[in-house]
């Protein structure tokens, strides 16, 4: 494995039973059913770049985010972060170790933090958990730290989630996901529950903490202009099969395959005005 | 100019709390002509949806109309009573939600939901409306109507579900659809579908659209003209190629730097700093100011007017005075 593969997906295969209960099925003389939302995934990470992953809605992207981070168990494939796979079998220790560097941020500010928990201690609880901080006082006085590196005022942690606007969740759930000391972020349509200022905000941020702290993402989104913005490489997802893996500026001068072709015109484009 | 359909003046919606009156639109004025699209953006709590709701008679309680005149034609329709309004809603302004699969009944099958509507306000029978209801399947494209009439809502995508609602706001031909955040559910290859079908609706049926949306591509590849909303004002309004090329109101220009664009090589958005005021604190003066850069001392004290000529308003006191000069 060269220097340059932080993050390496090989043959990435999800398969999910969606066939009807056992005695329909013998009844009607139907067979099993299958849908292959990831067939033969492969494409691997430098340190400190920026992937994303683009595609409709059903294309597949979730769940090999998901494969990723090992949420949902890969049907085969493997997944390699920093020389070590998650995709084989591991000790506990092992593990753990793996999984603080990997972390996630999701869609929905409003359902990925819970509503009866203290900000403070949302953000506090990877680092309890991962055994990164001795003591509480000491995860408190971190998670102080955090709010403020992802622009929220070191006070807000005394508050719940519901006293934060949609924007200010995210700078929470980044904040959360650098508590683990991750190296590795996942985000998973990070903006797209958000205004377009709110939005510049975050990816701004997302940007100035990659230069910071050096971090890697996989970002997973349907948005072209989004992703043609952050990312430095792009993966184009098309019913579960990766179709083109491209430089993103190139990608965007110009794609190989038709279907990306299709997806780049019809992005609505603000420049549309000044031609009419 | 052409005829106009609607036409909002000085329309003012109030909200009666314990912690006193909260002004959510104030002094909202535009009006909408004939196979015109006119697109309304602005960010969550700008007031653009409760604009639409003003119209329809639909603003949540306690909120009420607490001034201003919304003329439909030569009809005065925001004092009218409930019957009144009824005989509006559907016939002659269709409404088209956000969310394709709830504004659906899953119980009824979409010829139910399109032959109801129809002979809830057309004098048809059960089989003309049916026929009619066809032919409003096929306009809206969906393949193979007589087929897909007897479908489930849940038997149809995401953007075939937006057509099927687009057809049910068509259903009476109204002079005027509501469009609130119509492809915001969709994947953009079928949002790019939709607009093309609200751009042949204006030219071959002269429906006018007022489209309420915060996706600034969609308006510029969309609508005619196009009105910013900020705080429950009117910020900017004017024709879509000055307002969105050459936007002039410091809130405008922030709005459309902090899109990322696809031929745009900049590595960070522009950002406006903090976050739209919330109506229980609105700021005195212009309420932008605490986030403008080029806010002056005027800005904090006076309330700015929308001025400048048909094609292009403001409301900035940075060009007020180009004004008085001019």
């Amino acid at each position: 494995m060269s220097d340059s593969e932080f993050v390496r997906v090989e043959k990435l295969n999800r398969v999910f039973d969606v066939s009807k209960p056992l005695l329909n099925r013998i009844i009607e003389r139907q067979p099993k059913r299958f849908v292959h939302a990831a067939t033969d995934v492969s494409f691997s990470i430098a340190k400190g770049e920026t992937f994303a992953l683009v595609g409709e809605s059903g294309s597949g992207k979730s769940t090999v985010a998901k494969m990723v981070v090992g949420l949902l168990p890969a049907t085969s494939g493997t997944v390699e972060i920093d020389g070590v796979s998650i995709t084989g079998k591991h000790d506990r220790a092992q593990m753990r170790a793996l999984r603080r560097r990997m972390q996630m941020i999701f869609q929905d500010p409003y359902a990925s933090l819970n509503p009866r928990w203290r900000v403070a201690n949302i953000i506090a609880e990877p680092m309890l958990a991962l055994g990164i901080v001795k003591s509480k006082a000491e995860a408190q006085h971190e998670a102080s730290a955090l709010l403020k590196v992802v622009g929220l005022n070191p006070l807000d942690g005394r508050k719940y989630p519901h006293e934060f606007s949609g924007g200010q969740r995210q700078r929470i759930a980044i904040a959360r996901a650098l508590a683990a000391k991750a190296e590795f972020i996942v985000c998973d349509e990070p903006t797209s529950a958000l205004d377009v200022s709110v939005q510049a905000q975050i990816l701004n941020l997302m940007r100035d903490l990659q230069e910071q702290f050096g971090l890697t993402y996989l970002l997973i989104s349907h948005n072209l202009a989004v992703v043609r913005h952050m990312s430095s490489r792009i993966g184009v997802m098309h019913f579960g099969k990766l179709v083109e893996v491209e430089e993103s500026r190139a990608l965007f001068k110009n794609p190989r395959q038709s279907y990306t072709r299709m997806l780049i015109d019809a992005v609505p484009d603000i420049s549309a005005a000044t031609r009419r | 100019m052409s005829e106009t359909i609607l036409s909002v003046e000085n329309l003012r919606v109030e909200f009666e709390t314990r912690r006193g009156t909260l002004v959510a639109l104030d002094d909202i004025s535009f009006s909408i002509a004939k196979g015109e699209v006119l697109g309304v953006v602005g960010e969550s709590g700008a007031g653009k949806s409760m604009t639409g709701a003003a119209i329809m008679h639909l603003i949540p309680r306690p909120g009420r109309i607490a001034g201003g005149r919304i003329m439909l034609g030569d009809q005065r329709i925001d004092n009218l009573d409930r019957t009144g309004i009824e005989a509006i809603r559907g016939r002659r302004i269709g409404m088209i939600f956000q969310d394709p699969l709830t504004s659906l009944n899953p119980l009824m099958t979409v010829g139910d939901h399109l032959t109801e509507t129809i002979r809830v306000h057309l004098p048809l029978n059960r089989r003309q409306a049916r026929a009619r209801a066809i032919e409003l399947l096929e306009e809206v494209g969906i393949p193979d109507p007589t087929v897909r009439i007897d479908s489930y809502p849940h038997e149809f995508s995401g953007g075939q579900r937006q057509r099927v609602v687009i057809a049910l706001a068509l259903c009476a031909e109204p002079e005027l659809v509501i469009a609130d955040e119509p492809t915001t559910a969709l994947d953009v290859s079928v949002q790019a579908q939709i607009i093309k079908l609200i751009r042949k609706l204006c030219s071959t049926r002269g429906t006018a659209f007022m489209l309420i949306t915060h996706d600034m591509g969609m308006i510029a590849e969309t609508a005619d003209r196009v009105a910013v909303m900020y705080a429950g004002k009117v910020a900017e309004i004017g024709k879509v190629s000055p307002v969105v090329g050459a936007p002039l109101h410091p809130y405008a220009q922030g709005l459309m730097g902090a899109i990322p664009s696809l031929d745009n090589e900049e590595p960070r958005l522009r950002q406006i700093p903090g976050s739209m005021p919330s109506l229980t604190a609105l700021p005195g003066g212009c309420s932008f100011h605490p986030r403008c850069e080029r806010a002056m001392d005027i800005c904090r004290q006076r309330t700015p007017a929308l001025l400048g000529g048909i094609d292009h308003k403001v409301a900035c006191h940075l060009y007020e005075r180009e004004e008085v000069a001019a």
